[in-house]
């Protein structure tokens, strides 16, 4: 690999592009997790290979992530009502730096608030697959832990991680603005030590999530991937 | 419309016991329930529910369908079809019901009277697997997507055991003392920190 070149900067032939095998860098970034899930979410590629500089531009990253949360405005089930008293003045979540985001091209936190009926299923993915990486899947309620009251419906999955990754769940029926407060607390400090990549999952096991989406989904006519 | 008339004390005219007098003058005993002040239930014969409900529909107030569904009776081995129809001056709403055969399951469509019941037969028809010959939309689907089972609200569809066949379940844990398992999970003081 050729040394990075301070006079040529655009020149990204020159920037490590993988952490390479051990010993190879002498300051490539400690890998957290197996899989390389840290390179791709803290994004070490477009790094350079200073002392300690990728860990730090790693940290500031992940505060900016966690600071600004954009949530896509999309409501599932019943527990989209408790969003409302959280938008506004007396929960007020702009607090916390989280806001609302009117399309998924805009937002990169979708909050499945509460039961997920096949036929939603398949706008939720689609939505979620139009999201910008990185992002993060908040799942509301029972309903997304264990089908909750519609552990018998025939038209309700009850199990939303083997649909799509989930970093948070906040159970409840439903769980009320603090709880969804506290999970969002939660959602921040996992982003900031880099261990919400739920998204990178995805896309990694990307074929077992089409093949249990596929399951339930029985008309499926979406694209191999609806960038 | 209601006129309020606070200077006499006569009863307030039964606009329930009205149409049902009427009815069966015109259509014979009507078997009838009284529900509520203003919900009437009349149940008809089959091959009278066109000419009883475009009679209400010409020479009545009761010129609305609020209404249309249906009802399983698995051990009479019947569909029940209800039509609400409602006359907004007198607010009153007449239940007219009829029976059909649960096995060819089909009855007469009231599209030609009101346009919106193409709506509701398109559902029943999804939901029920009833057929309505003649109205628009038979066997497009409404609500459900690319469905390969028998109508899910017929009674003999088992929702459990087809959920169980399409949905799988979140392994629960093998004992219930919240204790133990809070304890062992999340440390001595019981909650994520």
């Amino acid at each position: 690999m050729k040394r990075f070149d301070p006079d040529k900067p655009w020149d990204l032939t020159t920037l490590p592009t993988t952490a390479g095998p051990e010993g190879s860098l002498p300051h490539a970034p400690v890998q957290k997790t197996a899989g390389g899930r840290d390179q791709c979410f803290l994004g070490a590629s477009d790094v350079p290979n200073a002392p300690g500089l990728p860990e730090a531009v790693s940290t500031i990253k992940n505060w900016f992530r966690a600071s600004s949360l954009n949530v896509l405005a999309f409501g599932t089930g019943c527990g989209a009502i408790e969003l409302r008293p959280l938008m506004t003045s007396r929960f007020d979540m702009s607090r916390f730096g989280i806001t609302g985001a009117p399309t998924p091209r805009m937002s990169n936190v979708f909050i499945i608030s509460g039961y997920l009926s096949t036929k939603t299923l398949k706008r939720v993915i689609r939505s979620y697959e139009q999201m910008p990486n990185p992002k993060w899947v908040v799942a509301l309620g029972s309903c997304t832990i264990n089908g909750g009251m519609y552990w018998d419906s025939y038209n309700t999955i009850k199990v939303l991680d083997l649909y799509m990754p989930v970093d948070v769940y906040i159970s409840g029926c439903m769980p009320r603005p603090e709880a969804l407060i506290a999970g969002f607390q939660y959602l921040m400090k996992e982003i900031k030590a880099g261990d919400a990549n739920g998204w990178h999952h995805y896309l990694e096991n990307l074929d077992w999530y089409r093949e249990n989406q596929k399951k339930v989904i029985k008309d499926w006519d979406l694209p191999d991937y609806s960038w | 419309m209601f006129e309020i008339n606070d200077k006499t004390n006569a009863p307030a005219r039964d606009h329930g016991t009205d149409i049902l007098v009427r009815l069966q003058a015109r259509f014979g005993a009507l078997e009838s329930h009284r529900q509520r002040q203003d919900l009437l239930r009349i149940e008809v014969g089959q091959d009278q529910l066109l000419p009883v409900l475009s009679w209400l529909k010409g020479d009545t107030p009761y010129v609305q369908l609020t209404h249309l569904t249906a009802v399983d009776w698995i051990e009479e081995d019947r569909f029940e079809l209800i039509y609400l129809v409602t006359a907004p001056a007198l607010f009153m709403t007449l239940m007219i019901s009829i029976s059909i055969d649960r096995v060819s399951a089909t009855a007469e469509s009231v599209f030609n009277l009101w346009l919106q019941a193409e709506t509701y037969e398109q559902e029943i028809n999804e939901m029920f697997g009833i057929d309505f010959p003649g109205s628009p939309r038979q066997g497009v689907p409404f609500i459900l997507e690319g469905w390969d089972d028998m109508p899910p609200m017929r009674r003999d569809f088992d929702t459990v055991e087809y959920c169980k066949r399409t949905h799988p379940e979140r392994p629960g844990r093998d004992h219930t003392d919240p204790r133990t398992y809070v304890g062992k999970k999340f440390g001595e003081k019981g909650y994520l920190t």
